[in-house]
Order: C-alpha cells, then sequence, then structure tokens
C-alpha cells in the first residue's frame, strides 16, 4: 500500500513551465481521475509521477519517499503506467507484449518463470484479452492493444496504477468492462489509482476524487460532485449550464445541449 | 468479461516457439563445426576430410588420434587455415551481433555497425598507418589494426559527446551525429586515397575486408574483446526487448533506459572496432544477418542475438571460403562476396515472408 503525493511541485519542458504549485495525494483504496480540458497537463503529472521527466522544484513523493532516491527497476515494481495508446513493436506477439510487465520483477540473468507464465495468463483472461495471445500487435484494434497494456499493468502486479487516458479508444462496453476492472482491483488489493480521464461523465462516476486541471495550475479538487459543478465547468471548459444530477446514482452528469451555447451555434440551429 | 480461466494456456505458444529456437540453436551450432572442417580442407592444397577430422580433433583435450597425416598437412590444417576460419567465424559473430544490437536500440531497420562512425573512423586511422613512413612499423603486428582500432574508437567516442543532451542520449541524434560524422570522415579519406600513389591498391583492398594472412596471434587479440562484447549485449538481450517498446515505456518498466544504451553502446562499438582493425570494413554481415535472423525466427533478442552469432560466424567463413578458393590463387576483396552471395538469398527470404519484420 503506497501513497502518491505532490507538494508544490512545478514541473515543464526546458524553460516553458506546464503545471505551477500543484499539491494533491492518491491514497491506498481510493480511483483518483485527473480532468482538465486538452493541454491542460495531465499526461504531465503522469509523466512525472513515473519518472520520465523530472520536477523543476517541490516533493514528489511514491510511498513516503522521494521519487527522485529511488531506482528504475524498483519504482517499476511499485508503480505502473498504462501509456496513452502507444506505438507497440509490430513484431512481438500480444502475450510478449504482456509479459514484459514482468521485467521489473526479473533479476538481469533470470528468465520468466512458470509462476509468470500464470500470472501473464491470468492478467490476460481477466481483460479479456486471452484469445489474442498469439496474435501480432500490428494486426490489433487500438481498444484491444488498450487492454493490452492494461494487462501488462496488472502483470506488473505494483502498488500503485497511472493511467493515461485508458478508455480513449474503448466502445461504451468496454469502457464500463476496463473501469469496473481497475475499481474492483482498486478496491480489492486496496491499490492506489490516478487516471487522466478526458470524459467528464466517466471521471464522476467512477473516481473517488477528482482534480481539475485548468491553465497550468490545479482549479479544483475533490469529490466529483463538489468538482463538477456549473461554476467550475464553465470556468474551466466555457461550457455554460450543463451539469445535471443522474437519475440513477445521483452523480454529477455533463450534458451539452448546443441550445445552452451562447456564443456559437445560435444562428445554425435557428435556421433549422 | 473474465474468460474461463481452465483454456489452455495461452503460453503455450510461446514456449512452443521457443522450443523451436533452441532446436535450431543447436542445430546451427553443429552446422557451424561442419563448416569449420569442410572449409579447413578446402584449398588450395586439397586435404581429404577425414584428415582434416583427425587433425582437428587431435587437438582436442582427452583425444589422441595416431597420426596418418604428414606433420606439412597439419601445419597447413592448424596454423594456416583455422586461424583464418576461426577469424572469419569471430568476426562474422560479432558484426551480425553488433548490428542487431544497434538496430535494437535504435529501432531502425537501417541500422548497422557502422552507423555511427565506426566504419569512417577505422578507414581513416588505416589509411593514415598506410601513409606513415614504413620505419614506423610496431613489432609484428603491423602499425594498421593499431591505427584502425584507435580511429574507429575515438570516431564513436566524438560521436557520442556530439549527441549528449544533458543526461540523456537521444537516439535520433545520436545517428544524425554518426551519419554526419561519417561523411566528414569519409570525405578525408577519399582525399588521402586518391593522394595515396602507389599504395593505393593496398588501401582500397583493405577497406574491402579481407582475411589473408591471417593468424593465431591476431585471433588471440581480437578474442577476449569480441568475447565480452558479445556477452555483456547477450546478457542484456531481455532489456532489449523491452527497449523495442519505446524508451518510455521501457522507463516505466524498469529499465534504466540510459545507463543501458551507453554500456551496449560500448560493447557493440567495442565489438565492432575489434573487428574491423584487423580483417577491413566488410559490409554487408552487420545489417542483413539479424534481418535473416529476424524472418526466419522472430525479433526476440534473447534468440536474435544467439541465432545471429551463429548465422554470423557461418556466413562468413562461407563467404571467404568463397573469396580464397573462386578466383585462386587471386583473392577476391570479401566485401565484395558478402553482397554477391548474401543479397540474393536475402531478397528471396524478403520475398518468402510477407509480415512485417521490423
Amino acid at each position: 500500500m503506497i501513497e502518491l503525493e505532490m507538494r508544490n511541485v512545478t514541473l515543464g519542458y526546458d524553460h516553458h513551465p506546464v503545471m505551477e504549485d500543484v499539491t494533491f495525494k492518491a491514497s491506498p483504496g481510493e480511483v483518483v481521475g485527473l480532468i482538465g480540458p486538452n493541454g491542460s497537463g495531465k499526461s504531465t503529472i503522469i509523466r512525472a509521477l513515473s519518472h520520465l521527466i523530472r520536477r523543476k522544484s517541490g516533493v514528489i513523493t511514491v510511498g513516503g519517499r522521494d521519487i527522485e532516491k529511488i531506482k528504475r527497476q524498483e519504482l517499476a515494481c511499485l508503480l505502473g503506467v498504462v501509456p496513452q495508446l502507444p506505438l507497440l513493436p509490430s513484431t512481438f506477439t500480444a502475450f510478449e507484449i504482456v509479459l514484459m510487465g514482468r521485467n521489473p520483477h526479473l533479476g538481469l540473468f533470470e528468465a520468466e518463470s512458470r509462476r509468470d507464465f500464470e500470472i501473464t495468463r491470468q492478467a490476460m483472461a481477466r481483460t479479456g484479452t486471452g484469445k489474442l495471445a498469439n496474435r501480432h500487435v500490428n494486426e490489433l484494434s487500438g481498444g484491444e492493444i488498450q487492454c493490452l497494456l492494461i494487462a501488462r499493468v496488472l502483470v506488473q502486479e505494483t502498488q500503485a496504477i497511472l493511467l493515461d487516458e485508458p478508455t480513449a479508444n474503448l466502445d461504451i462496453g468496454r469502457q464500463e468492462d476496463i473501469l469496473d476492472l481497475i475499481k474492483n482491483l482498486c478496491r480489492e488489493n486496496n491499490l492506489t489509482v490516478l487516471a487522466a480521464i478526458h470524459d467528464l461523465n466517466l471521471a464522476a462516476q467512477y473516481c473517488d476524487r477528482l482534480i481539475l486541471i485548468n491553465d497550468k495550475h490545479i482549479h479544483a479538487q475533490g469529490t466529483p460532485a463538489e468538482v463538477i459543478t456549473n461554476a467550475n465547468i464553465s470556468r474551466v471548459y466555457g461550457a455554460e449550464n450543463c451539469v445535471f444530477t443522474h437519475p440513477v446514482n445521483g452523480l454529477p452528469t455533463v450534458l451539452l445541449s448546443a441550445l445552452k451555447k451562447k456564443e456559437i451555434g445560435r444562428n445554425t440551429i435557428s435556421q433549422r | 468479461m473474465p474468460e474461463k480461466s481452465k483454456s489452455s494456456p495461452q503460453a503455450i505458444g510461446y514456449l512452443y516457439g521457443r522450443r523451436t529456437r533452441i532446436f535450431s540453436l543447436l542445430g546451427l551450432g553443429i552446422i557451424l563445426i561442419l563448416i569449420i572442417g569442410i572449409a579447413t580442407s578446402i584449398g588450395s592444397v586439397p586435404i581429404p576430410l577425414g584428415t582434416t577430422a583427425g587433425i582437428l580433433v587431435d587437438k582436442l583435450p582427452f583425444v589422441e588420434i595416431t597420426p596418418t597425416w604428414q606433420d606439412a598437412t597439419a601445419t597447413i590444417v592448424l596454423d594456416i587455415r583455422l586461424p583464418r576460419i576461426i577469424l572469419a567465424g569471430l568476426v562474422g559473430a560479432a558484426l551480425a551481433v553488433a548490428g542487431a544490437t544497434y538496430q535494437g536500440l535504435f529501432r531502425n531497420p537501417l541500422a548497422d555497425p557502422y552507423l555511427i562512425g565506426v566504419a569512417q573512423g577505422a578507414s581513416l586511422g588505416a589509411v593514415i598507418g598506410f601513409l606513415l613512413p614504413a620505419a614506423w612499423n610496431l613489432s609484428g603486428m603491423g602499425v594498421i589494426p593499431v591505427f584502425a582500432f584507435i580511429g574507429a574508437i575515438a570516431a564513436t567516442v566524438v560521436v557520442y559527446f556530439l549527441s549528449r543532451v544533458g543526461k540523456t542520449l537521444p537516439v535520433t541524434t545520436l545517428i544524425l551525429a554518426g551519419v554526419a560524422l561519417s561523411a566528414l570522415l569519409g570525405s578525408i579519406v577519399s582525399y588521402l586515397v586518391i593522394s595515396s600513389g602507389s599504395k593505393l591498391h593496398s588501401i582500397v583492398f583493405w577497406m574491402m575486408g579481407s582475411f589473408s594472412g591471417s593468424a593465431w596471434s591476431e585471433v588471440f587479440l581480437v578474442l577476449p574483446y569480441i568475447a565480452v562484447g558479445i556477452a555483456v549485449i547477450v546478457i542484456f538481450a531481455r532489456l532489449l526487448n523491452v527497449m523495442q517498446l519505446d524508451e518510455e515505456q521501457a522507463q516505466q518498466l524498469g529499465v534504466n533506459v540510459e545507463k543501458f544504451k551507453i554500456i551496449l553502446l560500448a560493447a557493440a562499438t567495442l565489438i565492432t572496432a575489434a573487428s574491423v582493425a584487423f580483417v577491413g570494413t566488410i559490409g554487408f554481415v552487420g545489417i542483413i544477418i539479424p534481418h535473416a535472423v529476424r524472418l526466419i525466427w522472430g525479433a526476440d533478442h534473447r534468440f536474435l542475438l544467439p541465432l545471429s552469432i551463429l548465422t554470423g560466424a557461418i556466413f562468413m567463413i562461407l563467404t571467404d571460403l568463397v573469396s580464397r578458393t573462386v578466383l585462386a590463387p587471386t583473392e577476391i576483396p570479401i566485401g565484395v562476396i558478402t553482397a554477391i552471395c548474401g543479397a540474393p538469398f536475402f531478397l528471396y527470404l524478403l520475398r518468402r515472408r510477407k509480415r512485417a519484420i521490423f
């Protein structure tokens, strides 16, 4: 069980700051969602937490330890990442790609054992990718690759999982499957889950807490009901009066209506 | 969504692929030994295969065979042909592994062992060696290999420092710096070559590569570099697989990418430089052998690297055999033979397999 934390962190590439004064915490057993407009810095936070980029200032801790002091291989045993639809080498099979999740657990002179194969098989079964095992990844669809990457992070057996747009390429059925799976894993194994999610409705329904990012800063954080409000959404996204209450689960739901958007679309609609 | 977990394990397909490749490794090992025997018995003085085998087996520890051959025959086999064949095998293995390593590290199918300046650096060193007054000649070895080795290492080191950005080594920058420096060194070499007068022929011949006159002393000089370099690369084969994802994913899967790149670059450069120093810049092997192996056995580096070692060694021994026998007593530069023999075979493989290979 580990906690992820950023305290007064500034992130950026070269001299161009992308995020300033970021402070938040993600605890075991909770799913935290990162939401915000395109280019607001959701991926940057995930890249910083997986130590792909270095902070400019502030403190980033994984399980209470400074991330700069954790070796790569150890970090990969603590924290796994599902990247946003990467290119995969076409010559590998789906099974081989998922098996690579065992890499951080293997020593230099070790090969995968029967146990590693079994973990891989189970993860593929859980994500519905078992039947793809011997297919080459260049034959797979975006959604199938997304599921493989989730399987790979399960195989990694980490205590924290970071996901960058895990549902971006999935149909609604698969979106639900994958997010249910992530949420169940989080609850069962007390995992710490941080997910950048584009879709505000999915974020509201599956996350315990949300962090809304806008213009290099954290605009709001709290429960979905606290974060997804008309005030916040119109401020950050410029979409007015579009937050409703979900009829079944009572969670905030964002429904866009062209009629409610004042500046654009009025002419086209009235002409109809 | 969870599937029935009792269905046959997916690992079976994977393990089955492994098993066939392990048999292929054993098969290639046996072929390599046979080829060494056959190549040793062919030459200006034909020696029956049985005699060659007898002489070779006699040299193995704990084996005694009553000689049925003359001492001169044994000398031809053991001191003239065998060191040349062993050197060819070593160089073929080294260039093939170095090529596979660069291709894997750069995730670029066009990469070959000479991509980041080794060949042009070695050529410049060698040409300078040729142009020095003969009095400079060091001991028995000659000055050429030393200069070629120094040139190869120096060129790569320069490329390395030119491409460093902060604490990272971006692969694209490395390739571009290598190509640019190679062009620069290449033009200096060209100028030196055309103004070299009477030495022109021997310089050109060196650059196309040759194993003629190889002796045990050379084998033993090259062996440690190649053995250590290949061992290091093979140890990292699994990480090289993970690197195929991309550098960010490799980091997220626990690979210290920057350290890894430096270790593998150093090892691959060392074995390439050691090979090139003695036999010249033999082309084609380093780029084609790894691709041929990929076409036949797939891209898992844990098999790609050992299979490339054996295939590279076999290929180089065969091409050297062709180069010294076809127009005997004249030797054809080996660089000519590698492409003439290898390219058609590679194109055949490429046509036969339609699947993406890289």
